[in-house]
């Protein structure tokens, strides 16, 4: 029982994350006729940068997406590379999670958890740290 | 277990529980032998309240959630924005209840 509860809980969560991202991806590709700098229209959303006008390790991701949907992908890669990770999770995880609830599943949790163990290994921590620390250091020589 | 050393122990550690399981860990540390205080202490707890301020100021990017050993959650939200900034708020109202969760967890794992 506890497992299924704890199945539902991490499901719930994915699906508001995915429904936040795809609202904000519409928002931001209607602010400007479609465009990829529709993102510059909307408020940003980075807690972070509001608060300290520095931009965070994930700053720039919407733009990122917004240019590899209209096929962009070196637009992509130079506004944020993490871009290509959540556009493949946003459009993965619902079709995932969909097979999961029909099949009356959880192999989306298990597939989870193991990857939770083999990140805590330090030769797959130790590379994560440091490109997401680079990235962070190419953000702010972006400067956005 | 003596009675004063489990009174010390939830006196000192009380806050890092919920209160509603602390007659519970007081019955089941009585139970235990005086020689596994040691181990009892060398249980990784988390204090709730330095979570808080964890998440408050580093929340955004998971620092959180890695430290109460939520690594995929951690890289989640890292890798979100804080989940477009909804999460981290979220977070600092969940956090303390997560944390001392967590640490009933680790404690179980002694106790039972």
């Amino acid at each position: 029982m506890g497992r299924l509860s704890d199945r539902n809980r991490f499901y719930g969560l994915i699906i508001a994350l995915c429904a936040a991202g795809y609202i904000w991806l519409f928002l931001g590709m209607q602010a400007d006729g479609f465009s990829p700098e529709g993102r510059q229209e909307l408020p940003g959303v980075c807690i972070f940068k509001h608060a300290t006008t520095i931009p965070c390790p994930s700053c720039g991701s919407t733009r990122s997406v917004l240019h590899i949907l209209h096929g962009d992908f070196r637009g992509g890669l130079y506004w944020n590379p993490l871009g290509f990770i959540l556009l493949v999770g946003l459009i993965i995880a619902p079709v995932w999670i969909a097979h999961d609830l029909l099949r009356r599943k959880n192999s989306l949790h298990i597939s989870f958890r193991r990857m939770e163990i083999w990140l805590r290994k330090w030769w797959v921590a130790l590379p994560a740290i440091v490109l997401v620390l680079a990235n962070w250091v190419w953000n702010l020589v972006k400067g956005y | 277990m003596d009675e004063n050393k489990v009174d010390l122990f939830l006196m000192t550690k009380g806050k890092y529980f919920r209160s509603e399981h602390l007659m519970q860990i007081r019955d089941r540390l009585r139970r235990r032998e005086d020689s596994d205080m040691g181990l009892l202490h060398a249980l990784q707890l988390h204090d709730p309240t330095l979570l808080l301020i964890v998440s408050i100021l580093v929340g955004h990017f998971g620092i959180d959630r890695f430290m109460i050993g939520d690594t995929g959650l951690g890289v989640l939200k890292l890798i979100t924005c804080g989940g477009l900034g909804i999460w981290t708020v979220v977070d600092w109202f969940l956090i303390m209840g997560l944390t001392r969760d967590k640490n009933m967890e680790r404690l179980q794992t002694f106790i039972y």
